[in-house]
């Protein structure tokens, strides 16, 4: 007969030893990512946005369009156009444009852009469905890619895809980040392109969380 | 701090002590591995998120089992509740260990466990498995001294019950 630690331990089994860690790291970057995100939207909840329309932006998701190069024309994306076609949203610039989206908010912080075919909320405080370009500390995380000399990291969390690279020399130090619902005709290549046409000028300011 | 340094701590302490996790939810969900499983996972993404907190620990591991203990308890709450409906006291939970069948002592532990509430589970683990006195245990679940020491005396009257063949319950245990 046993007392009753040594039957509790008997019970307890033997804990599935060199289980690999890494599945448990990804668990824990992911819900980190859903933690800072959802820190943001709370945070650009508190801040008075001033909404801002109609920034020079093209009304229409189409199709695939044709490509042409960047320097003065179209880049193409799956359903979604970019338009080689500087905009400021100041402190932030942005050298190409998604046709189709404009300028729904604008913060120190951050802007939100949204399609212009009213399918999201009018509410700058409600993020779904729309395109949001962030300026944070933030750590680094997710799949690193190289890019035109540039290092970017993507990450896929909960229906929306997070591309972040750290700010370029001469720009505030920081890393400006995209968030942008999967399936609304976005691909990666072009939003890579996207963010790294997206230039932080002074009075930026970083988001918290 | 960094993300790295934060990522390279995290997967050392799993490396280390997810063993450790793992056991101690296995006797918490009377042996259901999913059940233990996704409690563990549970609680190491919580550790992940907030590690600047863990770090500063006297001990990691300790700090753990407490998150391991609360999120136990706050998943069952709601099967708790429905339990509490139908059986208040585990000592009414007649279902005494069937010497002789082909079910071992370890099935017959899970089983026994089985029948405790939650937080009478959680009491036994901590109490009985960790070794730890009535104020810490009545300190990581939130409750009182008193209500340690009640939970443990009517778990422990279950246990003694369903266990006998197998196990010596000593009064000092209480």
């Amino acid at each position: 007969m046993n007392d009753l630690r040594d039957t509790l331990d008997l019970a307890a089994g033997d804990g599935h030893p060199g289980t690999d860690p890494t599945a448990d790291l990804a668990r824990a970057r992911a819900a980190l990512t859903r933690r800072n995100r959802r820190r943001y939207s709370t945070g650009l909840a508190a801040l008075a946005l001033v909404a801002i329309g109609g920034v020079g932006v093209d009304l229409a998701v189409s199709g695939n369009a044709p490509a042409t190069d960047p320097s003065g024309g179209t880049v193409t994306a799956t359903g979604v156009r970019l338009v080689a076609k500087t905009f400021d949203a100041t402190p932030y610039t942005f050298g190409l444009t998604p046709q189709g989206w404009s300028v729904q908010a604008q913060t120190p912080t951050a802007v939100t852009i949204v399609p212009d075919d009213g399918s999201v909320s009018t509410s700058e405080n409600d993020f779904q469905g729309k395109l949001v370009i962030m300026f944070d500390a933030n750590p680094l995380d997710g799949r690193k890619v190289e890019r035109d000399g540039r290092s970017f990291w993507i990450g896929d969390s909960s229906g929306y895809t997070m591309m972040a690279t750290p700010t370029l020399d001469g720009e505030p130090t920081g890393v400006v980040r995209i968030q942008f619902p999967n399936g609304a005709g976005w691909d990666e290549d072009s939003m890579l392109a996207f963010l790294g046409s997206v230039h932080v000028g002074d009075g930026a300011q970083q988001g918290v969380g | 701090m960094r993300a790295a340094e934060r990522d390279a701590e995290f997967v050392h302490f799993t490396r280390t002590h997810r063993t450790d996790l793992v056991r101690m939810a296995t006797i918490l969900t009377a042996g259901d591995p999913a059940s233990a499983e996704d409690l563990v996972q549970t609680t190491l993404t919580r550790l992940y998120l907030a590690w600047p907190r863990v770090r500063r620990a006297e001990s990691r591991l300790a700090y753990a089992r407490t998150s391991l203990t609360h999120v136990f308890v706050d998943e069952t709450r709601r099967a708790h509740r429905r339990r509490e409906a139908v059986m208040a006291d585990p000592s009414r939970a007649e279902r005494p260990v069937p010497v002789g069948l082909d079910f071992g002592e370890r099935d017959a532990v899970h089983a026994a466990v089985r029948d405790l509430a939650p937080r009478q589970r959680a009491v036994v683990v901590l109490r009985h498995w960790l070794d730890l006195d009535v104020t810490e245990t009545a300190r990581i679940l939130g409750v009182s001294p008193g209500t340690v020491k009640s939970q443990n005396s009517k778990a422990l009257v279950h246990l003694r019950r369903a266990l006998t063949p197998y196990v010596t319950i000593t009064q000092e245990s209480t």
